[in-house]
């Protein structure tokens, strides 16, 4: 599919989300077997389009995520290829169950677009905060596990994953500003990280919204001589091993960053990885296993250290 | 032909014990409960093509009641679907044959064991039949005990607003649980009508009766805008007399003494 980069992002409005329901209006368009659920998320997700045009395409399911999710698998069964779109904190614990039998150990290929991830609704509070969502697809067996950076990299993650053989969970803002960072005309590979800054001395591993904060926190490290690595690692699972390990063997310091619960996370995932093959000194930069207080997303964001200073800080740390 | 189902469950009545008395173990009461159903769906209803079991406007039948699976194991080695020695295989290293079903075995269309889960698989197999435009039937079979998961009302809800008719649910009503009588345990009535309630239509039959559960799915469907439910009044352990209307029969271990009692009963080989 030929992309052009300023038509899209004008759909998008800036909002992962958005670019989900774009890729998934897209692939419909293409391909007869691509459908869309909606538990009451068409604007959420940004199917309204794709509803008036095929309105058969569009299936309403309501409040109602675990039902939503086995006839997503049904769906699968009989050769279609189902969007499931959703809140994340409802799509993945409430349908958890249907999640990991009928979907993931009925090796379903069902993508699952999760809106308002992490902390985008702050002042909701924490029971529609999704910062266990990462560590509860990566348990899941068959499951791809993605977290674009921005927008442009949510819609190309959603059409590559269109060919995946299996369920694939896409992580998703809310409604607050999510700044570019692919550069364009790139496309995004599943299971390939990006180096989006070159460095030497650290490296920093961050995912979703952290990976601005992390070029940030790069580019005030280098103000004061220190040359941190950047890499976007926007495919949690499978994780890029070859990137983790040749950034810890080149640098030899580790930063994860996330907006997700410490436990289980990308963090976890690169933890796993290098006590095994390369064991070096690390630093996490994730929400504590507490559940978060209620606020703006700003201002939870900076109370819990998911800012590129915490990241800087993160940096110095180890090379002292 | 009603003698020829009646047979046929016979026949699977005595494979399911034969599976028991390989895995030693196993949930015989809700498997022999199904038989008569099973039969009857299996050689009458479903159009299914045994020997090429992916056949893709093949009728989908889904067990929600993931632990009879002993029953569905003995169906589909009638049927032909599998070789007889899969009823030997039943809780075996690496077996397709568990305690519940697994949709890598030919025949099977999920793989389902938590409770819950079926109607909402085979309200999206039905739904994906129409939106290709095929013709095949969807039949999940639910078990009593099982309707106390919510999840199966949020299912009836969504088939009964998409008008899937091509949607059947039966209810094998064997009035019995793991650890009681279920109205006992949380009771499920009126259960004709909350399916009713919920926009579905619904018949009520004797699940033993072979006339009465071929009428009833000879009609399907019985209507052209709303999903069919069958209750099937049915007894647990059907059979095995032994066995019948008692929780602690539900699963229980399979000796050698109370294979051959079932078998003498059963009429069929010890």
């Amino acid at each position: 599919m030929s992309v052009g980069h300023d038509d899209l992002s004008a759909r998008f409005q800036d909002q992962s989300r958005l670019a989900f329901g774009a890729a998934v209006t897209d692939l419909a368009r293409q391909d007869p077997r691509v459908v869309a659920l909606s538990a009451d998320t068409v604007d959420l997700i940004g199917l309204r389009e794709l509803m008036q045009n095929a309105p058969d395409r569009v299936l309403e399911t309501g409040i109602a995520e675990q039902n939503t999710m086995g006839i997503a698998s049904g769906l699968a069964t009989v050769g279609m290829r189902p969007h499931v779109c959703g809140y994340a904190p409802f799509i993945t614990a409430r349908s958890m169950e249907q999640l990991r039998n009928d979907v993931a150990y009925a090796r379903q290929p069902v993508v699952i677009g999760a809106a308002c991830s992490g902390i985008a609704l702050g002042v909701s509070g924490g029971t529609h905060h999704a910062v266990e969502d990462l560590a509860l697809m990566r348990a899941m067996p068959n499951m791809t596990v993605l977290v674009p950076a921005d927008p442009m990299e949510a819609y190309l993650l959603t059409i590559a994953a269109a060919d995946r053989d299996g369920p694939v969970y896409v992580r998703l803002g809310g409604r607050v500003p999510e700044p570019p960072v692919t550069p364009p005309g790139t496309r995004p590979e599943i299971g390939r990280a990006r180096v989006l800054e070159e460095g030497s001395d650290v490296t920093v591993i961050a995912c979703g919204c952290l990976v601005t904060e992390a070029l940030a926190a790069a580019r005030d490290c280098a103000a004061s001589g220190l040359s941190v690595r950047v890499i976007n690692m926007h495919s949690v699972k499978p994780l890029d091993d070859d990137a983790v390990l040749t950034a810890a063997a080149e640098t030899g310091r580790i930063v994860t960053a996330e907006e997700h619960r410490l436990p289980g996370g990308l963090g976890s995932a690169v933890a796993e990885l290098l006590a095994r093959q390369h064991p070096v000194p690390m630093r996490f930069v994730a929400l504590p296993d507490s559940f978060a207080v209620v606020g703006p997303t700003d201002q939870v964001r900076a109370r819990y250290g998911l800012t590129a200073a915490a990241i800087a800080g993160a940096c110095r740390e180890l090379v002292a | 032909m009603l003698r020829r189902l009646e047979a046929e469950a016979l026949a699977i009545r005595r494979n399911i014990w034969r599976a028991l008395r390989a895995g030693g173990s196993g949930h015989m009461g809700g498997s022999l409960s199904a038989a008569d159903l099973l039969a009857a769906l299996y050689f009458r209803f479903l159009r299914i093509r045994p020997d090429e079991p992916d056949w893709s406007d093949r009728d989908r039948f889904v067990l929600s009641k993931g632990h009879a699976n002993a029953a569905l194991g003995a169906v589909l080695v009638r049927a032909g679907f599998c070789d007889e020695s899969l009823l030997d295989r039943f809780y075996g290293y690496e077996s397709p044959f568990g305690m519940h079903p697994d949709i890598t075995l030919a025949g099977v269309e999920m793989s389902t064991g938590g409770l819950g889960h079926g109607l909402s698989v085979g309200l999206g197999m039905a739904l994906g039949a129409r939106l290709q435009g095929r013709n095949f039937r969807t039949v999940v079979m639910i078990g009593d005990g099982e309707l106390q998961e919510g999840s199966n009302w949020e299912a009836a809800m969504a088939a009964a607003h998409h008008g899937t008719s091509a949607l059947t649910a039966i209810v094998d009503y064997n009035k019995v649980q793991q650890s009681g009588h279920v109205d006992a345990m949380l009771g499920i009535e009126p259960l004709a009508d909350k399916w009713a309630a919920f926009g579905w239509e619904v018949r009520e039959i004797d699940g033993h009766d072979m006339e009465q559960i071929v009428t009833a799915l000879d009609a399907l469907p019985c209507s052209h805008s709303r999903p069919t439910v069958i209750i099937a009044h049915t007894v647990k352990g059907k059979g095995t007399s032994f066995a019948e209307d008692s929780y602690l029969w539900h699963s229980t271990a399979v000796p050698d003494d109370v294979y051959r009692r079932a078998m003498a009963e059963l009429g069929g080989e010890p």
